[in-house]
């Protein structure tokens, strides 16, 4: 009982608080710099969204708790420290509003690691789409051709294809289709190389080309995967390929008498509506290269109706869940003339909305506390003066 | 990289071109000066430039602040021309202008590469084209060169060419030409945003477009200003009728009503006066440091302090007011507001406490503050009014966000401030037996940060809810959003650590100072780091003293530790040796 009343007085305990706000302060810190040589992608997932780290000074690796488990504890200690045992007098209620504040901030923090997806849909005028597809996750997927011309997609997804690793790979088997396909050497970021006949590879060589490894890009986006795939029938029949990221068509194979296509892209996301890229507009301050304003006007299907909305910078499309974002647009070096794409970034965050409420709550915890603090001390510093004189 | 090649290359043709239509408009200009009519008319004709319609005075000043790194010209014979005349004569008479020392070279090996003689000439100094002309090609070449390397690569000779080079380009695209945008159109703003230069409608009339009938009249009366340009008079007078005529067209689609009030806000020089008063006002603090406590002294100090934070104040008001808009959007705006809130702030505090210490810390900001904002807009040399990018073009979330997050940025300079006070009071034992000096000054700095706490933290969130709209995502992790978390946290733990025990006063004092670096590191220091999606915020050339303010400010608070170890020690050797009671009663000392 004595143990469990010292981790409680820890967990609880304002040094606690001041030190795992400056751990954080540190991950933050360490994780800003570290931008500059490693990219955002990696440097969230190496610092803020970990629960330990190594972090490199030179030759000397020095451990840490990252982010992740930062905040865990930081909830931990707000919630036992900061709410539950908290006096509660009329001193400390700004202090207690303004803690259920932070915990809200820390649970949509939460929330949003958890249960969120995000993409974007990149569509020309005129075109629709009714999923949105992941900027870093892949999928493979494998199209079977139906009777009725349609197209059935059996998916892998990101965390299956990305387990397989080297020339052992992993191997994928499923009732309905008469293959099982055998994917290995996945690699994050890679590029088709010809196969010359002066120099041999390590890894498996199709049609010529094999796969060549890469860097992982600063910007996660521009990273490419690839993966090779040996698909094999249930009468022993193979057929090998390699399946990179933006290749424009499906790699083929002829299984049992029917026509498959497999290929890798960034995962997808079904929406529940469709939306059409109906004109998007590109203003430029006047005489300038330099954008004034991005909008997009779509017109959005569902159950049976439509509507038009004008999504632009700072106003989203927010719908079902799911919010849409004017994010971008291309292609860079467009001419008067060239046809403009426009690209919407689509999240699904349940937590979508509670950073908004836990600012005002916040925002009045503080005001609350600081403004009667600050209250208290003039009335002492005016009883003060009219001591003195 | 091509395109400014493809620029320079142009730029050499259309120098050339000019100087050939200079010397021909040139002919027979008057040696004379322009009339002050002439130059009011000028200064406050309303043209277009960086996406924005603004005086030509506004326009000439930050061409020559690029130029020759001054917003006023001092010829070799001793006159000085105020750059809007400086502009009359570069465009009506280019010969004559290509005759003053405008363009300024940092190092002397610029004019070495490009085989121009520099005899009698300081290292840092300033040529005339006709002094560069002889190296113009060789400086052309060497800045296509060096060009095609990224700007951080560069060597400072490189740099130094390149701008030279981008310099006389921008120059050459002025000089005996009518390439600014003074015409607007005769249309309303959302038909056609974009005004017109004379040379622009001149090219289409003459590939046969029919223009519209005002534009068509002020073409004419364009060519027929260039005609009489060596007759001031005539000049004048046609000048007139242009500046009438540009006037009406303008103030038809509403883009001529906040000219006379820029006009005005730089004519009246409102944040220069500021630095002034904040000086006065730090002089007299200082006297009643040095000299004792006199309540003239102090009462001249604080009502100096006010009188230049309410000039900072008009003066961000009135830039509210031309382009309607929050007081922070720019970098620059950034600085002034600081400066203002933190002065503000101090304002308040020395009301509270009356005891001289907020007060000088107000006018050491005032004055440290206003130059920085100097010092910045001479580095940066741009309008400091400029257009902003898409996402910044929000008001509501530059009122908000952006206001927040400033006046968080202010307290805890302010902060930084009032402990660095402290730690050089304590090393230099400043009022060592008075203990409410320091409790005193403890107590600001817990109440300022207090308060830049609650705007930090609501900023900070603030930003996040922004995003969230902007880009998608509440956190991201931007080297921007860091910047701000880590003031957040940093005041956060100064606070808890207070609440709990674990520091006191010169803990808090150490803290807040560290907190001071904090700020400059997400205030001007992540952008430094080229990453992120905040890069509209990228200002090269600061770095050197932002590190002069982290050593100093890390100086002060090693220097501090060393004043308190002091104390310590000398606290330590002044106890009195214990005293044991011995049974009987009598003490003895052991």
């Amino acid at each position: 009982m004595k143990l469990l009343q010292r981790i409680v007085d820890v967990f609880s305990s304002l040094w606690l608080s001041a030190l795992l706000l400056s751990l954080l302060a540190l991950l933050t810190w360490l994780g800003t710099l570290e931008q500059v040589d490693h990219g955002l992608y990696e440097v969230q997932k190496k610092y803020f969204e970990s629960f330990f780290l190594f972090h490199e000074v030179g030759p000397i690796s020095i451990p840490l708790p990252g982010a992740n488990l930062v905040m865990w504890l930081l909830l931990v200690n707000i919630v036992i420290g900061g709410v539950v045992r908290m006096r509660k007098t009329k001193a400390t209620i700004g202090v207690l509003i303004t803690h259920l504040g932070i915990i809200l901030l820390l649970v949509a923090g939460f929330v949003k690691n958890y249960f969120s997806t995000d993409g974007h849909i990149t569509l020309f005028e005129g075109e629709s789409a009714d999923y949105y597809q992941s900027y870093y996750r892949w999928e493979l997927a494998i199209l079977e051709e139906q009777a009725d011309g349609t197209v059935a997609e059996h998916i892998l997804s990101h965390d299956q294809v990305a387990a397989c690793i080297g020339a052992e790979g992993r191997v994928f088997r499923s009732s309905t289709l008469p293959f099982e396909v055998r994917l290995t050497h996945f690699l994050k970021n890679s590029r088709p190389m010809p196969k010359g006949p002066m120099f041999e590879v390590k890894v498996p060589v199709a049609d010529g080309l094999f796969l060549s490894e890469l860097e992982p890009e600063p910007e996660a986006e521009a990273n490419v995967a690839g993966v090779c795939v040996t698909v094999t029938g249930r009468d022993g029949s193979q057929q090998s390929g390699l399946l990179w990221g933006v290749e424009r068509a499906p790699l083929t194979v002829r299984m049992a008498g029917k026509r498959y296509g497999l290929t890798l892209r960034h995962e997808r996301y079904p929406m529940p509506f469709e939306v059409q890229l109906l004109d998007f507009i590109k203003e430029d301050h006047p005489r300038m290269a330099m954008a004034k304003a991005f909008e997009s006007d779509v017109k959005v299907r569902e159950d049976g109706s439509e509507r038009t909305v004008k999504i632009e910078m700072n106003a989203p499309l927010r719908d079902r869940g799911l919010v849409l974002y004017q994010a971008s647009w291309g292609p860079q070096n467009a001419g008067p003339q060239t046809p403009l794409f426009s690209t919407l970034s689509v999240v699904s965050n349940p937590a979508d909305q509670y950073p908004f409420y836990a600012c005002i709550v916040i925002a009045v915890g503080m005001l609350l506390h600081f403004l009667m603090k600050l209250a208290r001390h003039l009335r002492s510093q005016q009883s003060k003066r009219e001591a003195v004189s | 990289m091509s395109t400014l090649i493809r620029t320079l290359i142009h730029s050499l043709l259309r120098t050339t071109l000019a100087w050939m239509l200079g010397a021909l408009l040139a002919a027979g200009a008057a040696a004379q000066g322009w009339s002050p009519k002439t130059v009011e008319l000028f200064e406050s004709l309303p043209v277009q430039d960086g996406g924005r319609v603004k005086p030509t005075s506004t326009y000439a000043n930050f061409l020559l602040l690029r130029l020759s790194g001054k917003t006023s010209l001092k010829l070799e014979d001793g006159t000085s021309l105020s750059h809007t005349q400086w502009l009359l004569d570069v465009m009506f008479q280019p010969e004559k202008a290509a005759g003053y020392p405008v363009f300024l070279v940092p190092d002397s090996d610029v004019l070495d590469a490009i085989g121009v003689g520099h005899e009698g000439k300081k290292k840092r100094d300033r040529y005339s084209l006709n002094d560069l002309k002889p190296g113009v090609m060789k400086l052309f070449e060497l800045a296509q060169e060096y060009s095609r390397r990224e700007a951080k690569l560069r060597s400072s000779l490189e740099q130094n060419v390149v701008t030279l080079a981008e310099n006389i380009n921008e120059y050459g695209g002025i000089t005996g030409r009518m390439q600014l945008a003074s015409i607007p159109p005769d249309v309303s703003i959302e038909q056609d945003p974009a005004w017109h230069s004379p040379e622009e409608l001149f090219s289409r009339q003459r590939a046969g477009e029919t223009l519209p009938a005002a534009h068509a009249a002020m073409l004419e009366d364009y060519l027929e200003l260039a005609k009489r340009r060596d007759k001031s008079a005539e000049f004048e007078q046609q000048l007139e009728k242009i500046h009438g005529a540009t006037l009406r067209l303008a103030d038809a689609r509403g883009e001529y009503d906040k000219i006379p009030l820029e006009i005005r806000y730089y004519d009246l020089g409102l944040i220069h006066w500021s630095l002034y008063t904040f000086l006065l006002s730090f002089v007299l603090v200082a006297f009643t440091w040095l000299f004792g406590r006199s309540r003239a002294l102090y009462a001249g100090a604080i009502s100096l302090a006010a009188i230049a934070t309410v000039l900072l104040s008009i003066a961000i008001a009135m830039r509210c007011v031309i382009r309607d808009r929050p007081p922070v959007s720019t970098l620059y705006e950034t600085v002034i507001f600081i400066t203002a809130v933190g002065c503000l702030v101090g304002l308040f505090a020395e009301w509270v406490q009356r005891n001289r210490l907020a007060v000088s810390a107000t006018a050491i900001l005032g004055v440290v503050g206003v130059f920085i904002a100097n010092g910045y807009e001479t580095l940066d040399k741009r309008d400091t009014m400029p257009s902003l990018v898409a996402v910044l073009d929000t008001n509501f979330w530059l009122a908000t966000h952006v206001t927040a997050i400033t006046i968080g940025y202010a307290a805890g300079l302010f902060a930084a401030i009032l402990a660095s006070i402290f730690l050089l009071s304590k090393l230099f034992q400043i009022s060592r037996k008075d203990k409410s000096y320091y409790t005193s000054l403890t107590r600001m700095t817990y109440g300022v940060l207090c308060f830049g706490v609650i705007f930090s933290t609501v900023g900070t969130i603030l930003g996040g809810i922004w995003a969230n709209d902007s880009w998608g995502r509440f956190w991201g992790w931007d080297p921007k959003e860091n910047g701000a978390l880590l003031i957040v946290l940093s005041q956060l733990v100064i606070l808890h650590l207070r609440m709990g025990g674990h520091v006191r006063d010169f803990g808090i004092a150490m803290l807040a100072a560290f907190g001071g670096i904090i700020v400059a590191f997400s205030w001007w220091g992540v952008n430094l780091l080229g990453v992120g999606l905040h890069s509209y915020g990228f200002t090269s050339g600061i770095s050197t003293a932002l590190n002069t303010y982290y050593i100093v400010q890390a100086g002060i608070m090693v220097l501090g530790a060393i004043g308190h170890l002091i104390e310590l020690s000398r606290q330590q050797s002044q106890v009195p040796e214990t005293v044991s009671f011995a049974s009987d009663g009598q003490g003895s000392a052991s």
